[in-house]
């Protein structure tokens, strides 16, 4: 069980609706104490009342010190943390871990940022810094239709400058990804957050970005072992079966093995836990590539061989 | 004139230094926030302070000689000088900022700080703690000077630019 003293605790000071399934929390200290710092494109990991625990993107402006906003989406077909999100109350308390960035904001450079649906979330905290800067920028919001799309109320400031444009599906206004990388200048950064198949959509176009492309998919990668292998423990020296359809993280757990573990989801690292020997299938979307030769991700990484030796 | 015991006391009085900062934060992760003055409790610990009420880091692990923590400026500058890492006041996470005072050398000694007597208990050890707050890497950096606990003997108030000296 996770100790309060060992998270940031926050109450809910207040709940917004987005839309029918997109809610907003602000979340504060209970002594209106500043909070610690977040940059623009960071995440936080909520623990929710049952245990869960999700990342979700901090989507206010990081100068703001009292507060933290995070916009939920629920997915009544999701593994339910969103569910419970939409259930907490104002006043509720929440454990969150420290922030995090995984999509920071290159330094210079004009921005053009591409969200599909829920992804609008952490460009939410890069406009206000990229007004700031004066930086030239573009947003791009892709949404079946205008009743799926949570955001353009909060920004009509920009919809009116020209720097949002919409993109809805449902009215054969799809975006065209291919169109938009081909006019990506040379110093230009591209910023993506959404699906999974706009992810790799733009990830096959875009290559040739390097690394001027960021992206930040949503949703657990498919996460189970495709054929089954064998975790071996080098310093207690158990070996331990992962069957097919069954995570590292999982199969540990199962063998008693104590993994502090809480997105699951590749994204907060966590688990990371350090290898000796095998070859992993690196499925996260966070560790630094410089990591990935001495470091795996239990709770969504797998094994390309027959077994893997884990320093445990 | 026994010339050892006016060697000793010499010695013993051969500092006085100053409180350069105060900081409090009144749970765990939280800022540290400056602030003027503080109160200290005796055998308790600083008003609103997080380990006055239970609510630190490592508030499981309770230590009634860490009721209040001190740190020292000269170390600031020296992981700024020696190893390029700025860290201001209140990244340390320590209660305390001191100048010209040895904090390592009063372990198991007593010392004031204007009227407060304090009992310095242990070092402090650096911990991965500040690291994960403040993203630097200063573990090894502040080996042996991390700050110096204390359990407060007599109470009151601490002002920054108040005197610390022996006892």
């Amino acid at each position: 069980m996770t100790k309060s003293i060992h998270r940031v605790t926050v109450e809910i000071r207040q709940i917004e609706r987005l839309s029918d399934r997109v809610r907003m929390l602000e979340l504060a200290d209970m002594d209106d104490w500043e909070l610690p710092p977040f940059t623009a494109g960071a995440h936080l990991n909520v623990h929710l009342p049952s245990g869960l625990v999700r990342s979700y993107s901090l989507c206010n402006d990081p100068a703001e010190r009292k507060f933290y906003r995070i916009a939920v989406l629920r997915e009544d077909e999701g593994r339910g943390g969103s569910r419970q999100v939409h259930e907490l109350r104002q006043g509720e308390r929440l454990l969150l871990s420290l922030p995090r960035n995984h999509l920071p904001l290159a330094p210079e450079g004009r921005v053009v940022m591409v969200a599909g649906g829920i992804g609008m979330t952490p460009f939410l905290s890069m406009v206000p810094v990229l007004e700031r800067q004066g930086r030239p920028y573009e947003l791009h919001l892709c949404a079946r239709d205008s009743r799926a799309d949570a955001f353009s109320a909060l920004l009509a400031p920009m919809i009116r400058s020209g720097k949002l444009v919409r993109h809805y599906s449902g009215t054969g206004a799809r975006l065209d990804i291919q169109a938009l990388i081909a006019g990506i200048g040379t110093e230009d950064h591209v910023y993506l957050c959404g699906p999974e198949r706009m992810i790799s959509e733009a990830q096959s176009l875009g290559a040739g970005l390097g690394e001027r492309l960021h992206m930040e998919r949503f949703g657990p990668a498919g996460v189970g072992a495709e054929k089954a292998y064998v975790v071996k423990l080098a310093r207690s020296g158990g070996n331990i079966p992962v069957t097919t359809g069954q995570t590292m993280l999982d199969a540990l757990r199962a063998a008693g093995v104590d993994i502090p573990a809480s997105c699951e989801a590749g994204v907060c690292l966590d688990c990371r836990t350090r290898f000796l020997e095998g070859s992993p299938d690196h499925r996260d979307i966070a560790m630094p590539v410089a990591d990935r030769t001495s470091h795996l991700t239990p709770c969504v990484s797998g094994c390309l061989g027959d077994s893997i030796t884990l320093d445990l | 004139m026994d010339h050892a015991v006016t060697d000793q006391k010499a010695v013993q009085t051969s500092w006085t230094g100053r409180v350069e900062f105060l900081h409090i934060a009144p749970r765990s992760f939280l800022p540290m926030r400056s602030m003027p003055c503080i109160e200290l409790v005796a055998g308790a610990g600083i008003t609103g302070d997080r380990y006055s009420t239970a609510s630190g880091f490592y508030s499981d692990r309770p230590e009634e000689g860490r009721q209040v923590t001190l740190f020292e400026a000269e170390t600031l500058e020296a992981l700024a000088r020696d190893h390029q890492i700025q860290l201001g006041p209140e990244d340390h996470r320590r209660n305390i900022t001191t100048r010209g005072v040895p904090l390592n050398h009063l372990v198991g000694r007593c010392f004031r700080i204007g009227q407060v007597l304090l009992e310095a208990t242990r070092l402090s050890t650096p911990c991965r703690h500040i690291e994960q707050i403040t993203g630097k890497e200063i573990f090894t950096p502040l080996l042996h000077r991390s700050g110096l606990h204390a359990r407060i003997l007599t109470g009151g108030e601490v002002c920054v630019g108040d005197v610390v000296r022996p006892e």
